[in-house]
């Protein structure tokens, strides 16, 4: 899996590419706890979006309930958005799309996550 | 119908060579992509499963998985050498906890039950077995 990661001003975009599966979960995790550790106190929103993301398993459910965990410590809103019907099915058959904001695509997600700090 | 079977020691790095089975078998038989995704999700599931949690004295884990196509439905059957261990035994995640409440054993079986039309386990000559089954119409 790729990850790419786009850093403005208000808002920090991840973008997965790719199949997230046991052996790429560890290191996705790793790379977004870094990215909500790099905003710092700032605590601008972090975005994943899904555009690219083709596949999850449980190992990557986990990875993005952990990261969300952490999110919430440091008070970092965070969300995904534009997810591929299959990743939108097993987040939603899992019930992840209920305790993490799963958004249609990076506008609405924005949107919604500055309107949560408001 | 068709039918082909592997095997693969219980090894994480073997899943790759189990997926691969399983495209060439897609493949070969012409089948359409977006199921092949659940049952690659269900593999990577049930064989993740037992390398983290079978094991044996002595020995790594025998695992052979099996595709059968019939008319309608795509059956897969997964067995392991292993102590008796029936995933299907395992209590289901609260999808309803909150975010901190949330805990991720078992989700993997889990989903296997959403995604598929039905699954089953048997222990059968001293070997688990779990088969599933999905329709490649619906």
């Amino acid at each position: 899996m790729k990850l790419r990661i786009e850093e403005l001003a208000e808002v920090t975009y991840v973008v997965p590419e790719g199949r997230l599966d046991f052996d790429a979960a560890p290191g996705f995790q790793e790379a977004v706890e870094r990215v909500l550790g790099g905003a710092g106190k700032s605590l601008a929103p972090v975005i994943i979006d899904g555009t690219g993301l083709e596949y999850v398993s449980s190992a990557g459910l986990r990875a993005f309930l952990l990261a969300a965990r952490a999110a919430q410590r440091s008070g970092i809103p965070f969300a995904l958005c534009a997810l591929q019907p299959a990743v939108r099915e097993v987040f939603e058959l899992s019930g992840f799309s209920r305790i993490i904001p799963v958004h249609a695509d990076r506008a609405s997600a924005l949107a919604q996550t500055q309107q949560g700090r408001a | 119908m068709t039918a082909r079977r592997t095997a693969v020691p219980a090894d994480a790095a073997q899943l790759i060579v189990l997926t691969r089975f399983l495209r060439d078998f897609w493949a070969a038989e012409a089948l359409a992509p977006p199921k092949m995704q659940t049952f690659e999700l269900a593999l990577e599931e049930i064989f993740m499963n037992i390398v983290t949690h079978g094991s044996r004295p002595g020995g790594t884990l025998l695992v052979e998985v099996s595709l059968n196509l019939s008319a309608e439905s795509v059956a897969m059957t997964v067995e392991d050498d292993g102590p008796e261990f029936d995933p299907l035994s395992l209590q289901p995640p609260d999808v309803t906890a909150s975010l901190a409440d949330r805990r991720v054993g078992g989700l993997g079986v889990f989903l296997v039950r959403k995604i598929m039309d039905s699954v089953s386990y048997a222990r059968i000559e001293g070997r688990n077995q779990l088969r599933m089954s999905k329709r490649l119409d619906g």
